[in-house]
This record gives C-alpha cells, sequence and structure tokens, in this order.
C-alpha cells in the first residue's frame, strides 16, 4: 500500500512540471478557440465586439456564407487546388532532390544544407520577392519566359484572374522543397545499404531496387510528408496575403485570407470567425488522422 | 538509388557541378533581391536587366537611417524584442513541461501530449479575432507584449514535443546519480538534466525565435502603430503604401533575412535536427 502511494505521488509531481505550459496554452489557444466558436454564432459588429451583450443568431452565419455568396465555395476550392499542386510538385522536386543528395560526392553535404535558405526565411519576405519577380514589366520571370521564346508579350501574373494562382502556387513550393527533401532524406539514410547490395547480387536493376526496396521502406515517411504538407500547406495565410490578398477578384482566395478580409476589413467578426472554423474543423479531422497514423506506426 | 554510395572520381566531380547549378536555380531569387538592394532605382526598371549593378547604389540601406514613415531600424529592434520575448517564454515554459511529460507517467499524461500536438497544427484565423478582443480587455492591444504572447503559442507546443524526446533518452541513472550526491528533484534538473537536453533547448530556442521573426498576422493585427510593429508588418505597410519601390523594399527583404542567415551559418546542425525531429513548417 505504502508503495502505491509512493508510487503514485512520484508520478503526479509530473503534473506541475507541465502546469505552467498547459494554463499558457489553454489561456492563450484553448480559450481563443472556445471563443471562436461561439462568435461564430453570434452577430458581432465593430460596436459590439467589446461589450458584454451580444446578439446570439445560431447558425445563420454559416447558412448565409453557403448561401447568399459564392466566394466561401470559391475559397475552399482554391485552398484545395492551391494545396494539392503545391504538395505534388514540391513533394516531386524533394523527393528527387534527396534521391541525389543521398549520393555520397565531396560537397552534398554543404549544398544540400544550403539549400534549407528558403524555408527559413520569413514568408513575408519571400512573398515580397515573388511578387517582384512575377512583376509585369519588372519581373525577371517575364524576361527570361521570352528570352526562352515561351511568351511574346509580358504576362501580368499577379494582376491576371488566370494567372495569379499559378504564381501563388510557384512561390509557395519554392519554400516547400526544402521540407519534402530533408524529410525524405532523412528517411533514406534509415535504408540499410547492405539491402541495395544484395539486391544487385540478386540481379535486381536499379529501377527494380527503388521499387522493391526504396519507396516500400520510404512508405511511412512519405505518407507522412505529404500528410504534413497538406495541414501546413492547407492553412496558408501571409504568402497570399502579401502576393495578391487574394486578389484579383478572388482567384486567391483562401479560407485563411478570406476569414481575415471578413474580420479586419470588413469588420464582419462573426462571418469571418465562422470561416476560419470551417478551416479549423477540416484541419482539426486531417490532424487527428495524421495522429491515428503515426500512433499506430509507433505502436508497429 | 542506395544510401551513401560511393562514386568514381568523374561522377564526383558530374555530381559536384550539377549540385552547384542546383544551388545556383533555387537560391537565384534570394541573389535577385540582394542584387536588386544595391541597384538604382532607374536600373531596376532597365531592359535588359543587369545581374550585377553597373552602379552600386548604397542608397536605400543609408535612407533608412534618416527616420521616414517607416524606419527600417526601428522595426528591426521591435522584432528583436518581440522575437526575443516569445522564445523566452516558450523555453521557460517548455523545458520544465517537456521534462515532466518525459520522466513521469502521471495521470492524463497522454491527454496534455494530444494537446500540444493537435495546437501545432492549427491556423492563425482561428485565434485572431479571439485574441484581439482579449488584448483589447487586457488594455495590450498595440503593444509588443500582444505578439509576444501571440507568437509564444507557436514555439511553445513545438519545443515541447522536441524536448520530450531528448529528456526520455537520458537514463534514469543519470538522475539517480545526481541524487546520491545530494542533488533533491529540482536541482537535479536545474545541474544535471538541463546542461545533458542543451542542444534540445538550443533547438526550441532557434525555432521559438524563427516562428516569431516570420510571424506577419499577429504583428499586423495587435500592432497598429508604425512605430512600434515587427518589420514583416512594416514591410507588407510599405508595400501597400509604395508598391513599386522596389529599391528599398529590395533592402527591407535583405535587412529582415540578416538574422536568420547569421542564424543559418551558425547553427546549421541544430535547424535540420530541430526539422527532421519535429517535421514542423510553421
Amino acid at each position: 500500500m505504502n508503495r502505491v502511494k509512493k508510487f503514485f505521488k512520484y508520478d503526479n509531481v509530473g503534473i506541475f512540471f507541465v502546469l505552467p505550459a498547459l494554463l499558457y496554452m489553454i489561456i492563450f489557444v484553448g480559450y481563443p478557440i472556445i471563443s471562436n466558436f461561439i462568435l461564430s454564432f453570434q452577430d458581432v459588429t465593430v460596436k459590439t465586439l467589446l461589450s458584454d451583450v451580444k446578439e446570439f443568431v445560431g447558425l445563420r452565419n454559416y447558412i448565409e456564407l453557403f448561401k447568399q455568396d459564392n466566394i466561401l465555395t470559391t475559397s475552399l476550392w482554391n485552398t484545395l487546388i492551391f494545396t494539392v499542386a503545391c504538395l505534388v510538385f514540391q513533394f516531386i522536386i524533394g523527393f528527387a532532390l534527396a534521391v541525389f543528395f543521398n549520393k555520397k560526392f565531396a560537397i552534398s553535404k554543404p549544398i544540400r544544407g544550403l539549400l534549407m535558405m528558403p524555408w527559413m526565411i520569413p514568408i513575408t519576405v519571400t512573398g515580397l520577392i515573388f511578387k517582384f519577380m512575377f512583376g509585369t514589366d519588372v519581373g525577371i520571370i517575364n524576361y527570361f519566359l521570352k528570352g526562352l521564346g515561351l511568351i511574346t508579350e509580358n504576362i501580368d501574373w499577379l494582376t491576371n484572374t488566370a494567372t495569379a494562382m499559378p504564381a501563388v502556387i510557384f512561390a509557395n513550393i519554392w519554400i516547400g522543397i526544402p521540407f519534402n527533401m530533408i524529410l525524405i532524406s532523412t528517411g533514406l539514410s534509415t535504408i540499410p545499404t547492405e539491402l541495395y547490395e544484395s539486391a544487385s547480387i540478386d540481379g535486381a536493376n536499379k529501377f527494380q531496387a527503388f521499387r522493391k526496396i526504396t519507396l516500400p521502406l520510404l512508405r511511412p515517411t512519405i505518407e507522412s510528408v505529404l500528410i504534413l504538407g497538406f495541414i501546413y500547406t492547407f492553412k496558408v495565410y501571409d504568402l497570399v496575403y502579401v502576393m495578391t490578398s487574394g486578389g484579383p477578384v478572388n482567384s486567391t482566395q483562401m479560407l485563411s485570407t478570406y476569414s481575415y478580409k471578413l474580420s479586419f476589413e470588413m469588420f464582419k467578426y462573426s462571418k469571418g470567425a465562422a470561416v476560419a472554423n470551417i478551416l479549423f474543423v477540416i484541419l482539426f479531422f486531417v490532424s487527428l488522422f495524421y495522429l491515428k497514423f503515426t500512433y499506430s506506426q509507433e505502436e508497429a | 538509388m542506395g544510401p551513401e554510395v560511393s562514386l568514381s572520381k568523374r561522377n564526383n566531380v558530374l555530381y559536384c557541378v550539377i549540385a552547384i547549378l542546383l544551388l545556383c536555380i533555387l537560391l537565384f531569387p534570394l541573389y535577385w533581391m540582394f542584387v536588386t538592394s544595391i541597384k538604382t532605382e532607374k536600373e531596376i526598371f532597365q531592359i535588359p536587366p543587369t545581374f550585377w549593378p553597373e552602379v552600386l547604389n548604397l542608397k536605400s540601406y543609408a535612407a533608412q537611417l534618416k527616420s521616414g514613415d517607416f524606419n527600417m531600424f526601428q522595426s528591426f529592434g521591435n522584432s528583436l524584442i518581440i522575437s526575443i520575448g516569445a522564445m523566452v517564454i516558450a523555453v521557460i515554459l517548455a523545458v520544465p513541461a517537456s521534462y515532466g511529460i518525459a520522466k513521469y507517467h502521471f495521470k492524463g499524461r497522454k491527454s496534455v501530449v494530444l494537446v500540444f500536438l493537435v495546437t501545432q497544427m492549427l491556423p492563425v484565423s482561428v485565434l485572431l479575432t479571439p485574441l484581439f478582443i482579449m488584448f483589447k480587455n487586457l488594455h495590450l492591444y498595440n503593444t509588443v507584449w500582444s505578439a509576444i504572447l501571440a507568437d509564444a503559442t507557436i514555439g511553445i507546443p513545438f519545443s515541447v514535443l522536441i524536448l520530450r524526446n531528448y529528456f526520455a533518452s537520458i537514463p534514469k541513472e543519470m538522475e539517480e546519480a545526481a541524487y546520491i550526491d545530494g542533488c533533491n528533484k529540482f536541482t537535479a534538473f536545474m545541474r544535471v538534466l538541463i546542461p545533458i537536453a542543451k542542444p534540445g533547448v538550443i533547438v526550441c530556442a532557434i525555432f521559438s525565435f524563427l516562428y516569431a521573426w516570420g510571424d506577419l498576422a499577429y504583428g499586423m493585427t495587435f500592432i497598429i502603430d508604425q512605430q512600434k510593429r515587427p518589420i514583416t508588418a512594416g514591410i507588407f505597410n510599405f508595400m501597400g503604401q509604395y508598391g513599386t519601390k522596389w529599391s528599398y523594399l529590395s533592402a527591407f527583404a535583405i535587412v529582415t533575412i540578416i538574422p536568420v542567415a547569421l542564424i543559418f551559418i551558425f547553427m546549421q546542425k541544430y535547424i535540420i535536427t530541430g526539422m527532421t525531429s519535429g517535421a514542423v513548417k510553421g
């Protein structure tokens, strides 16, 4: 009995170490999440934002968002297209680079290290750089494309509804490549070399070895890179806000930028909160899926 | 295709050449921003563009020393205060929390880990309006504190999850040896465990700093006065007002990158550790 008591006491001490951080997160994250949900069921304007009395309107904000304007549906689609396009390209390029830099040549490690830069610089700066490069007359991208003979007239990338999305996707791929590359590199380095040696003794060519050894052993890495990539890309905000602010005519409007626009430019706080909640719920389920997936891997 | 395969001399040279080419292509945007920042406004719009300035122009940087409507160096200082503040809060709270999670099997431990995991994946949009109201009520709105407190919420979960692995890997015997030497729980934690987990603490400090340094949404929403805003929000504001003054804008971009580049040069191994063990993107 005494030992049980002692054990219980010992382990309970742990809570006191965790408590400060946990309290912080409850105050500055947990409470806001709940109040954001409440906010989305009210009708809050600039006048009522700081008052205690707020009008309860039930699901009206959500219904209006879905029924009255189609910007919500547009943003939802844009976010999805943006995410999938970014994932596909940054994964393929990141994978190719990881395989390439996995070869043991003289400068592979330092160069791979330098390639991390795009991931680290503030996204506001990245947005600025690409806004400049995609400029109609000043932009180097139009200059290159003209030089290659691909276009004859300058494209107004960011002010044209057809080309703004590809431009924003392009910039985000640039940020995402290092993330994909480094995680896949780590995955590759855990595959024992002996497997490839014995495969080549058995007469397997490089392509077969890649398909039969690399891909299956890398599957857990690939899956977590893609799911994490989805989560981080789906909540994109800064990059799009800096490059296009969701325009022109909502052609790059994402859930996050639309929510921001509603809340802090149009001061429709409740509608903005509702859009943020839709984004949150989608990400929450994807996160749960991811967590379930990683937990089942840890157990396996 | 296999990992760590040695290459012949000829292939070695070939791979090095390809690697340098890849580097030049992928980092070209950064080079381009730098070159633009030292060109004159006239040369920036010149066609064909010059890949190294004909006339070296450092005025875009020098002009910032005089106070205009956007003082780059003041914003830089604000960003430093905000990022260091958020970093300190994140590290001070995350170090004991991760230790508690790694070493004590208290009730509800798994749910606590889950809370930190999920908060890492939150979109900022959900927190913006509620925090906006909260900071207004607490009279923290339009002060650097609002950004510090909000930015720390990104660093804390990341740091807890990373450090948990560091503490978990320290053998129990080491802690017990400290008790025999006369340490109590607290002094053992301070004098024995933290020094061993130091590389992990550095990773957390770096990432908490970088997350705060790169933040735009919080700094822009909670701080209105240009003189108090972080550099990211300052740049965004400047873009709105003088959208095509690229000589200034590129200089701002370069100055914003400086701390990141310094961290990158001196602490690269910590960054790769942080990215791979945390698998986290801001």
